[in-house]
């Protein structure tokens, strides 16, 4: 890590691409993602790690983009809602999503979706209350979240929750 | 404001300690606590930050003679999966596994937890059940010295610990018997999820010919410092666990806590829960 | 599916003899959910304008002060600070709905809320440094924390045009109440106490301000009432509406906090005028919590009868509510509150008098039902202890009260369909409720369970309170056989451009990939008063629906010329001319389209619509038939309660609605569940906590809003109703579900425990405070 002018520059891996940025110690990796990189489908909710709308995978766990500076990513992975999506084909989840209906305003569904991803990679059969449990960190106010519950379900089960 | 101008992430204990003595440095594990005070300036953001979590002697969970070590940078999602935890000291996997959310506890750091020093820490209790250490290293003329004190010892009051200038948490050291027997952790909040503890408790009981012959009682929430419960023992031990012994462990419980009132909740309705969670902890206990 | 056929529908029920799937009532994902779904889309907080600055607002933080000085010095030198403003900078125009609000404050603090200063600098992180240099002396003044407070004798003024504290009042009366008193076998009587809620939209407030070098003033807003907002913005900023665009980007929630203008919109405008430069101002979530209007607090007093036989008497009710320390259009809540005193119910004889008093808390806004949930509390609370005297079933109390199809209410508003009753027998049904409810019992420890239930009335077919409740529709098909439909319709995230679409596409046989939706530009975008009143599926449907008809009027006129052929023997489907009679496609539709274009015609289709509902603005006496047509809905909750720390779990909810039509299912079931989510909230944990002025919660840790692991088993029937006058039969349904929720909860926590409960959030203390003092005034 290089030091200039009290800002450092760092490098870590985002969506499978390195990437290089200088920033202050104190810029917080939200700020840094949606300011530096442009990766504006993580979200400022609260800057409290009580939302959950700036989640991201951070070296293969589900974290609070809010709650990390940027300087302690260094030589990190790291995969947002913007890399989930393959081309033109949405993530299954993505599709899950959309197709269950789990998207009013959708300005939790990034974060939503990638807490979802968290708990598939690790569990890919989750029951209902494991869902329930994963997604406790992501606050939504349109849904009442039953919709997300199934979108998750239905991955998990294969087909939606309604067919 | 003076903003943050240095940035370090040592990879040594020593290299830890030299930059903690420096004026001005906080040192940052999981970060959660410290990153709203900082952005939200509750706290102006330190000139140094040292960030602890790239030293492998503070990482992880060791079993040696008997003795289990949580290194401080341990984050709290591994303790709670930690076959060893779970074996020997389920009810700390237990309290670790219900800090916050998923995204908090795969950040927070145990460490951190008791550092912060809040009466709510939901780890705190676990550790005072299982009369746990707290090891303390500084920098000495000679390299780093380091003591330990009972975790009792170490919380001070709200957000003050037994912490000096210059000092690190690195280990936390149980014994693997401590954990032994039938034991309960509970937090109480207005609602089912992300909840900060209203109250809490937790116990661990061991029973011989329905007598109590080993117990540790512990509440959160409740007093400036997660507290143990030792006019609640007292009630325990050697007793049968029977309506009027129930009743007195009860009523010892909510003279010996010293709780506040503020936004979450009231200091009576706290003595209230207090007792109804201690009850009806003890009451499965008995069934078990 | 039965349709009742009206003037509306006509044309399009003249039933095809070829079935075909329909679109109507289908489960049609939002057409903007894949965007979402990705990160593509682009909210407020996620534009970046070239040579942008940051605004940032400084709030007062006491309640109620006088403004000595404001010293901005310390912030004005600071590097990278493009403009620092006060009050003594702007023009003061008093705005809000009582005209005692300015952007800026002068002289006077009224509570904490209150913005003393703005700036706009390089970086947010400059600009928030700036505000904290700015110095203002302040000499305090006596805080007035309560309405007690603030009525009695010797109360510090907080207006000086207003010395009584006492703003507004409202009246409101029906039949007449000595009438209905004296023949009341029965009267019960109780106050019922509602607090704050606020709308945690998951996107924190904020605005874009740019002017460009004609003065044309181009605003990123999240305003709900972008025509309304141009005309009421115009004034404070000295800024002509024909000169203000308004853009509005996707919206991180809204549910009725965009529906004011709000002071920190104008600040924004203020700043880059000062600068000459784009400025955008978000809040932090901190700032959201203390400077976003809360729903009204309200203190109701409400006093009802009945004969013998469950038959409604009167209504007679005081309500008081906290303004706070300015007035937005939340005063006016008292004006649907009356609505389901005087017409949820048959009841000959209604009086309501409302006291709006300032004190120096924070103020209210709109928030989704409008007042409705505080009154529904009262009232259906209150429709229980009457059952309970009477010794009659909640049930068979409220169905022998119902409203009918065909009645005018007391206030004067005409049903023409009413499900009441169908929601009343079904949502009952569904719970259970006769095997499984049983009066409370004698347990004194442990867990146990109720069920209570609760229903509603709305305005399902707008609200007509301003001269016009309306809205436009330009549409247009282009040779490739895409429909863009321009509305004056908002999307909130509640899924109207979708609904819009489907009925477009639908009307004129189309693929719905095939409809573009434009909704968001004020350049293009007609009239319409904005969303609120659950008025958009109605009011910009029916629009977009007479728009379509006519434009396919045009396409097959245009294709009976090409073929032929007479047009009343065609139809169109899956972008396709179809014969009617055998449903054979004959040619598309962009072929049609093409031939108008390059041949003898020279034509296009291009058609508009402004829609006006056949409803009426409300008399001096707020009577009238103030919308088109009116929702109902009864819910039943199931709950746990614990005894011993007074914990309320809610189990289940059994909802059944009265929607007129389903346009979308998905979208429906979404409304419903996110109203019954929010409506959680309210019964159980969510209150903005006030003490002094002061506002106490500014976390979500503090303000407790359901996460996931709150959803409770959740059943849902929508009553399809068909009403005349809706887009395919169709009701609003937005608000609705949110209303009877708290009532049904804590009429079921009175069930599970004996003890009731008349005032909210019921949290486990609260609850387990009037459990215990039920059973002290028992045992004296």
């Amino acid at each position: 890590m290089q030091k200039a002018n009290d800002k450092l520059c760092i490098e870590f891996e985002v969506n499978g691409e390195a990437v290089s940025i200088s920033v202050s110690p104190s810029t917080s990796l939200l700020e840094s993602l949606r300011d530096h990189l442009e990766l504006t489908g993580t979200k400022y909710g609260c800057g409290d790690g009580e939302c959950g709308a700036c989640s991201i995978m951070l070296n293969g766990k589900i974290v609070n983009s809010c709650l990390v500076l940027a300087v302690e990513c260094h030589g990190s992975k790291m995969t947002t809602i913007e890399g989930l999506a393959n081309g033109k084909h949405l993530h299954p989840i993505q599709e899950a999503f959309v197709k269950n209906g789990a998207i009013q305003c959708g300005f939790c569904s990034p974060g939503m979706i990638m807490s979802a991803y968290a708990l598939l990679d690790k569990n890919p059969a989750p029951c209902e209350a494991e869902v329930k449990r994963a997604l406790e960190g992501n606050l939504c106010r349109c849904t009442g979240y039953r919709k997300i519950i199934d979108a998750v379900l239905s991955v998990a089960h294969g087909g939606s929750a309604h067919e | 404001m003076t903003p943050t101008s240095a940035f370090y992430s040592p990879k040594t204990l020593d290299e830890l300690l030299e930059l903690a003595a420096a004026p001005d440095t906080t040192i940052l594990a999981g970060g959660t606590d410290l990153m709203p005070r900082w952005t939200k300036n509750i706290h102006p953001t330190p000139k140094t930050v040292v960030d602890a979590k790239h030293i492998e002697q503070l990482k992880g969970v060791k079993c040696k003679d008997n003795i289990i070590s949580v290194g401080a940078c341990t984050p709290l999602d591994e303790l709670a999966e930690n076959p060893t935890i779970q074996r020997a000291s389920p009810v700390l996997a237990e309290a670790a596994g219900k800090v916050a959310c998923p995204q908090v506890r795969n950040r927070a750091t145990i460490g951190g937890n008791l550092v912060n020093a809040s009466p709510a820490a939901d780890t705190a209790v676990p550790l005072i059940l299982l009369d746990a250490a707290i090891v303390i290293a500084a920098q000495g003329p000679t390299g780093a010295v380091s003591r330990e004190i009972p975790i009792t010892a170490f919380f001070r009051g709200p957000g003050q610990t037994a912490l000096k200038a210059g000092e690190i948490l690195t280990t936390i050291r149980f014994h693997t018997s401590a954990g032994e027997g039938t034991w309960a952790w509970q937090k109480f909040g207005t609602r089912p999820s992300m909840e900060i503890a209203v109250a809490s408790v937790g116990m661990i009981l061991r029973i011989e010919d329905e007598i109590v012959a080993h117990t540790r009682i512990g509440y959160g929430s409740v007093a400036p410092v997660p507290m143990r419960g030792a006019a609640t023992e007292a009630a325990l031990l050697g007793q049968r666990l029977n309506e009027d012994v129930l009743t007195r462990c009860v009523e010892a419980a909510q003279d010996e806590i010293t709780p506040i009132s503020d936004i979450r909740a009231s200091a009576a309705y706290r003595r209230e829960v207090i007792g109804t969670m201690l009850r009806r902890m003890l009451i499965h206990a008995k069934g078990k | 599916m039965s349709r009742t056929a009206t003037e509306t529908v006509d044309t399009i029920t003249a039933s095809p003899s070829v079935k075909r799937a329909s679109l109507i009532g289908a489960r049609i994902p939002k057409l903007d959910a894949p965007d979402k779904a990705t990160g593509l889309t682009r909210y407020l907080d996620d534009i970046k304008l070239p040579r942008m600055l940051y605004g940032k607002i400084l709030f007062a933080h006491r309640p109620h002060a006088h403004i000595l000085s404001i010293d901005t010095s310390a912030a004005v030198t600071m590097k990278g600070v493009r403009a620092v403003i006060t009050a003594d900078d702007i023009d003061l125009v008093p705005f809000g709905f009582g005209r005692d609000n300015t952007a800026l404050k002068k002289d006077k603090i009224t509570c904490v809320r209150d913005e003393l200063a703005a700036v706009a600098a390089d970086t947010p992180e400059i600009a928030a440094e700036a505000i904290k240099r700015i110095r203002v002396s302040y000499e305090d003044l006596p805080v007035v924390g309560t309405v007690e407070q603030a009525i009695a004798a010797g109360a510090p003024v907080i207006h000086e045009k207003t010395p009584d504290n006492q703003p507004f009042h409202f009246d409101y009366e029906h039949g007449d109440i000595d009438l209905g008193i004296r023949a009341s076998d029965v009267i019960v009587e109780d106050t019922y106490n509602l607090q704050r809620q606020t709308h945690c939209c998951m996107g924190t407030a904020g605005i874009i301000a740019q002017f460009d070098a004609q003065g044309i003033l181009t605003l990123h807003s999240l305003t709900q009432v972008p025509s309304l907002y141009k005309h009421d913005l115009s004034r404070i900023i000295n800024v002509p509406p024909q000169d203000i665009r308004v853009i509005q980007p996707p919206i991180g929630g809204a549910f009725g906090s965009k529906l004011d203008i709000h002071p920190f919109e104008p600040i924004c405008v203020f700043l880059a005028r000062a600068t000459s430069r784009p400025v955008k101002l978000t809040f932090t979530r901190e700032e959201e919590f203390m400077a976003t209007p809360t729903r009204q607090p309200m203190m109701i007093h409400l006093r009802s009868g009945a004969q013998k036989d469950g038959t409604f008497t009167f209504r007679d009710v005081r309500m008081t509510l906290d303004n706070g320390g300015r007035t937005s259009w939340g005063a006016t809540t008292p004006w649907i509150s009356m609505r389901t005193f005087s017409s949820l119910y048959r009841v000959p004889h209604v009086r309501q008098h409302v006291d709006v008093i300032y004190t120096n808390n924070i103020y209210a806004c709109a928030f989704r039902g409008y007042g409705n949930p505080q009154a529904t509390f009262a009232l259906e609370s209150q429709i229980d202890v009457l059952a309970e005297k009477l010794g009659m079933d909640p049930l068979t109390l409220r169905l022998k009260n119902a409203q009918q199809p065909g009645e005018t209410t007391g206030q004067g508003m005409v049903l023409r369909t009413c499900g009441l009753a169908d929601c009343l027998k079904t949502a009952t049904k569904h719970a259970g409720w006769d095997v499984k409810r049983s009066p409370p019992g004698k347990q004194k420890t442990g867990r146990v369970r109720g069920l209570g239930m609760a229903s509603m009335f709305h305005v399902g077919g707008g609200a007509k309170i301003h001269r016009s409740d309306g809205c436009g529709t330009m549409l247009r098909i282009d040779d490739f056989g895409v429909a863009t439909v321009q509305t004056g319709s908002s999307e909130i995230g509640q899924g109207s451009e979708t609904v819009i679409a489907q009925i477009v596409a639908e009307e004129l046989g189309l693929d719905i990939g095939k409809v573009r939706v434009l909704n968001s530009n004020s350049d293009y975008k007609p009239w319409d008063v904005g969303v609120h009143a659950s008025r958009t599926t109605f009011i910009a449907g029916n629009s977009a629906l007479r728009a379509a008809r006519e434009a396919r009027g045009k396409i097959l006129d245009a294709a009976a010329d090409h073929l032929n052929l007479d047009s009343v023997d065609l139809d169109l489907y899956g972008g396709q001319v179809i014969k009617r009679s055998t449903g054979e496609p004959l040619v598309t539709i962009d072929k049609i389209i093409r031939g108008m274009h390059f041949g003898r015609k020279n034509d296009m289709i291009m058609t508009t619509d402004f829609y006006e509902p056949p409803s009426e603005i409300p008399d001096e006496h707020s009577k009238g038939d103030i919308s088109a047509c009116y929702a109902f809905g009864t819910h039943v909750a199931e709950v746990e309660v614990d005894l011993e720390t007074g914990v309320v779990k809610v189990l289940g909810i059994s909802a059944a609605h009265d929607v007129g039509r389903v346009i979308n299912q998905l979208g429906i079931e979404g409304q419903l569940e996110g109203g019954i989510a929010q409506g959680i909230g309210y019964a159980l944990t969510e209150e903005v906590k006030v003490e002094n002025g002061r506002v106490l919660n500014l976390t979500f840790t503090d303000y407790k809003i359901p996460t996931s692991c709150e959803v409770p088993e959740l059943k849902m029937v929508f009553l399809e109703t068909n009403d005349p006058a809706g887009p395919f039969g169709a009701k609003g349904m937005a608000e609705a579900p949110l209303v009877p929720v708290a009532p049904a909860i804590a009429n079921a926590v009175y069930n599970a425990t004996g003890v009731r409960i008349n005032e909210l959030p019921l949290t486990p203390e609260r609850v387990l405070r009037r459990i215990q003092e039920s059973r002290d005034s028992e045992s004296e």
